[in-house]
């Protein structure tokens, strides 16, 4: 080889790489006239300069002319794709609508899922904060609050913490300056703020100086509460706030959105002293941050060993507990994340059948373009330009559709909060964010791919001159085809069959914890939460006093049946304690808790809780307390053979100085605790000088939330200092206490009903067109004499075949899957018969009209006008 | 005024096939000829251009080889075709009303 062709051949190598930058469309048809004209070029120039300007001049023309050429080509592939999917607008409109539902409730979910799991909490290294927590020695799962003296004495021997602190939920009346309102608030050690890592907005937080028994009496408002109660007030640090009975100084406002726990506008210092706080009151929350780079698993050893020590020092209140370190997020959304994930996976599976759905939709489109492709490959197009025409379309459609369900789960999201009856903890946010947005489209495109690819494969498949013979009917274009739209609506029965199965299990659920016997009537119930101001009504005979006026007042508003106090609302608050059996001590570790509920006389008539045994309260026991009434499960465990009246118990840890309580009557089991699950025994004391109720229980004789504003205007006229809140009939509140089952039902049964519509779609439009396809087979076969009821007979027989398939591996499938929802089920089992009965017959129904439809099509066809197409 | 039809380096190439059918570089040697070598087309946005023009329909691809004496077996040539002439026709009498409102504005020279 000569010198020049050398150098010539060099200089090629060098350019042809970057023609890689150019779309292989282009590439294929013009490398050897860009590479000719090129070395041309190189070789008119002589010296250096020259030659080093025609490279530069040729490569920046690459970099500018390349992306170009790729804009072009999609545009070109858009602008075909557009028209192609205009043209057939009802497969478009239908593809798009298919998909946006799926996308959109997958979508929607994730927006829960990103607000509870995966959106990073308000504070400051959020990684670093955890919980801590005792843990039962029978199940570490199992865990409760702390005690204070437990928490003191972990902070002062942790090595691995950087910080701890405590805290509880609160309630405070605020009074003055308008209207008096009850807040939600916090206690809690100065610790807390430093944890958290938030700087106020105004003035400090909660200090140490101010956390010490009888400390000064300071509080920590929200922005939020600064904002609405005091109009942003400058001057608002160092201003006195009346706050139930009291006069608290403000030091502080905390920034926007900033509330801890859960809703709290308001914070006080805790100030416990530790040397009267009792070991065994384990009722504060505690949080910590971990030093730099210390693992959670480091610190729940450290807070092992730490609780084993206090309990070696301590043997009187030993109860086995353990301690456990709970990543802060975990211990937040904890109890949401079985329910989300559960959701995750039922949308997913409904995306999946979308999915398939619009893939039998393309695919039938696709065996009816098998003669346009043939022929746009016979004019030259390259079997990857036609590749990325068909995904291009794909594409469009993906993100047609995609967008739409953006829109529609933007939408659902307030809709889908309005289910929620409670006020949730504020540090959810669900509005959607980039990272939502980003789910969204991986999805659409994901989806897009996954639906395209087939049916764009599928159609090189078809033979080229076979499909140009036949005339564009579109037709025996592939058992393949046909085995894969089979394949496909199999595959959507059976994915339908199992979220159907799930729904089934859920709403069986359901319906069981709504008609449980709660042990009470709540048709009909008020309950009313108040505060007085204790100033001016001391526990004792001050309280007592108005209380029975009150209760007089209240009593005399018309449709009133009957009016009582308590100390909490059933299923709303709640007191747990220990107790001892006299002559059964037990030890602190073999110890059970008990609701703790505290009532005035009328308690059990309001509720309509039946009396077993003995007496119920009157007004004298007032005066001679001492008395209790048990719950007919206690009675019976603790005193199996004997009478419990006369009986006595006493509450607290063991080797108190409590006095014995004497068992007077016996009342049947009710819910007060827990609404699913297991509930606590419950002992009922009669209102006494140490304790005042402060929920109000009316029964009445119609509609209860009728009288609500009647009772309300009552209590205010009677004393405008008592605050009235959380005015709720009984039924609501159980409502309230079973919402995440009911949202979870309803959601999942929405989900189980779009996926049976779906797979009837798809089944219904595979033997439509399976119709239109063997019209010339039915021609023949009514001309040789069949009846339309057989020729329907055999159509419909074509669908409940598939319909039968994909149920059996449904079924198969779900009643594997079934033990997931274990822990959501309420005494409903896995494989519950009544579920796997209902689904089938439910699918069949419904599989036999989605089949019948196109029978009434194909018995219409007249054998001479089938038979003339040949 | 309407816009142009043509960018200037398309507008050239079809100039360059006024008279003769070409292949690419001689397209490229033509218009650096013509312009002094102050207007010289790289490779790529000549056949950037080259597609577009087929697409349009302003230029054909020839099958058999019109220049013996050039002729190179492994090129390919192209021709104007009739709307492509058409085409650069209009354009430059769009030119040449723009050269002349220049003129009568002062912004060019009279022709001598």
């Amino acid at each position: 080889m000569s010198r020049a062709a050398k150098s010539q051949a060099g200089v090629l190598r060098l350019y042809q790489p970057f023609l890689w930058l150019y779309p292989a469309e282009f590439r294929d048809e013009y490398r050897r006239e860009l590479c000719l004209a090129f070395v041309d070029r190189w070789r008119e120039e002589h010296s250096i300069a020259g030659a080093l300007f025609v490279w530069l001049h040729a490569i920046f023309g690459i970099f500018y002319q390349a992306p170009r050429e790729h804009y072009h080509m999609i545009i070109h592939d858009l602008r075909y794709a557009f028209r192609i999917l205009r043209k057939d607008f009802s497969v478009t409109a239908a593809a798009i609508l298919i998909l946006a539902l799926g996308i959109g409730s997958t979508t929607l979910v994730f927006s829960l899922a990103n607000g509870l799991l995966l959106r990073p909490l308000p504070y400051w290294q959020p990684e670093r904060i955890i919980a801590v927590t005792e843990s039962s020695p029978k199940d570490p799962n199992e865990t409760t609050q702390i005690s204070f003296p437990n928490y003191f004495d972990i902070r002062n021997r942790t090595r691995l913490l950087e910080d701890i602190g405590v805290y509880d939920n609160n309630q405070a009346a605020v009074r003055g300056e308008g209207s008096a309102e009850r807040i939600p608030s916090a206690v809690a050690s100065d610790g807390v703020f430093r944890v958290l890592g938030v700087e106020p907005l105004l003035g400090r937080a909660i200090s140490p100086e101010d956390d010490t028994p009888g400390g000064p009496k300071v509080v920590l408002l929200s922005e939020e509460l600064w904002q609405r109660r005091y109009g942003r007030d400058p001057h608002i640090l160092g201003r006195t706030l009346q706050i139930d009975d009291s006069r608290w100084t403000v030091i502080g406002v905390m920034p926007a959105r900033f509330h801890f726990p859960d809703r709290a506008d308001l914070w006080f210092p805790l100030q416990m002293n530790p040397l009267k706080a009792r070991r065994t009151d384990y009722f504060l929350r505690a949080i910590a941050r971990l030093k730099p780079g210390v693992s959670v698993e480091q610190a729940t050893s450290e807070l092992e060993s730490l609780l084993e020590q206090i309990h070696r020092e301590n043997p009187a209140v030993n109860n086995n507990w353990s301690a456990r370190a709970i990543p802060i997020r975990d211990f937040v959304a904890g109890p949401y994340r079985k329910a989300v994930i559960t959701l995750l996976v039922a949308v997913g599976l409904l995306l999946l059948i979308a999915c398939a759905n619009v893939c039998n939709l393309l695919l039938v489109k696709a065996s009816a373009r098998v003669r346009e492709i043939a022929i746009r490959a016979a004019l030259g197009a390259t079997r990857r330009r036609l590749l990325r025409q068909l995904v291009t379309e794909s594409l469009l459609l993906g993100l047609a559709g995609g967008a739409l369900g953006v829109l529609l789960a933007y939408l659902g999201i307030p809709a889908l909060l309005s289910l929620i009856p409670v006020n949730l903890p504020l540090w959810m946010n669900f509005s959607p964010d980039s990272r939502v947005l980003g789910f969204a489209v991986a999805v659409s495109l994901l989806t897009a791919l996954g639906f395209g690819i087939v049916p764009a494969f599928g159609s090189f498949h078809a033979d080229l001159t076979d499909s140009l013979k036949e005339g564009g009917r579109g037709g025996t274009s592939g058992t393949r085809s046909k085995f894969m739209r089979q394949g496909l609506v199999i595959g959507e029965v059976a994915l339908s069959v199992i979220l159907l199965a799930g729904a089934g299990l859920m709403i069986r659920s359901f319906l069981a914890l709504r008609m449980q016997d709660l042990g009470y009537h709540p048709e009909n119930v008020l309950t009313v939460s108040i505060d007085y101001p204790e100033s001016r009504y001391p526990d004792g005979a001050p309280a007592r006093a108005m209380l029975r006026r009150l209760t007089e007042e209240v009593s005399s508003v018309p449709g009133l049946i009957s009016t009582s106090f308590s100390s909490g609302i059933p299923l709303n608050d709640g007191w747990g304690r220990l107790f001892t059996i006299e002559g059964h001590p037990l030890e602190l570790k073999d110890m059970t808790f008990i609701n703790h509920i505290v009532v005035t006389p009328g308690y059990f008539r309001t509720l309509d809780i039946p009396l077993l045994q003995g007496r119920d309260f009157t007004e004298d026991d007032f005066d001679a307390p001492r008395i209790v009434i048990v719950s007919d499960s206690f009675a019976k465990k603790n005193w199996p053979k004997e009478s419990p009246i006369g009986k006595r118990i006493r509450f607290g840890p063991p080797k108190n100085s409590e006095p014995w309580h004497t068992v007077v009557g016996v009342v049947a089991d009710s819910k007060h605790g827990t609404y699913k699950g297991e509930d606590r025994a419950s002992v009922y004391l009669p209102y006494n000088s140490e304790i005042t109720p402060n929920a109000l229980l009316v029964r009445t004789a119609g509609d209860p939330l009728q009288l609500q504003q009647s009772l309300r205007s009552r209590i205010v006229a009677f004393d405008s200092d008592i605050v009235v809140s959380r005015v709720f009939s009984l039924e609501q509140i159980i409502d309230r206490a079973g919402w995440q089952d009911r949202f979870l039902t309803v959601l999942f049964s929405c989900f189980a009903a779009l996926a049976l519509l779906l797979a009837a779609v798809g089944l219904y439009a595979t033997i439509s067109y399976s119709v239109s396809l063997s019209t010339h087979e039915i021609g023949i076969r009514m001309a040789l004499g069949a009846s339309a009821s057989r020729v329907r007979a055999m159509i419909l027989r074509q669908g409940m075949t598939l319909a039968a398939a994909g149920l059996f591996i449904g079924i198969v499938v779900a009643f594997a899957l079934a033990r997931l929802l274990k822990t959501q089920l309420y005494q409903i089992s896995p494989n519950d018969p009544a579920t796997y009965i209902a689904v089938p017959i439910l699918l069949i129904l419904v599989a036999a009209l989605a089949a019948f439809l196109p029978t009434r099509r194909a018995t219409r066809v007249d054998p001479v006008i089938a038979l003339r197409h040949e | 005024m309407r816009p142009f039809l043509l960018s200037r380096d398309t507008f050239h190439i079809l100039v360059a096939l006024a008279d003769r059918d070409r292949h690419g570089y001689s397209i490229m040697q033509e218009i650096a000829e013509r312009t002094g070598g102050e207007i010289r087309l790289s490779p790529s946005t000549l056949y950037s251009a080259v597609k577009r023009l087929l697409e349009q329909g302003f230029i054909e691809e020839l099958e058999e080889r019109p220049d013996p004496e050039h002729d190179d077996q492994r090129r390919r040539y192209y021709r104007l075709t009739k709307t492509g002439k058409r085409a650069a026709m209009e354009e430059a009498r769009h030119l040449e009303k723009l050269l002349s409102d220049a003129r009568a504005s002062g912004l060019a020279r009279k022709r001598a």
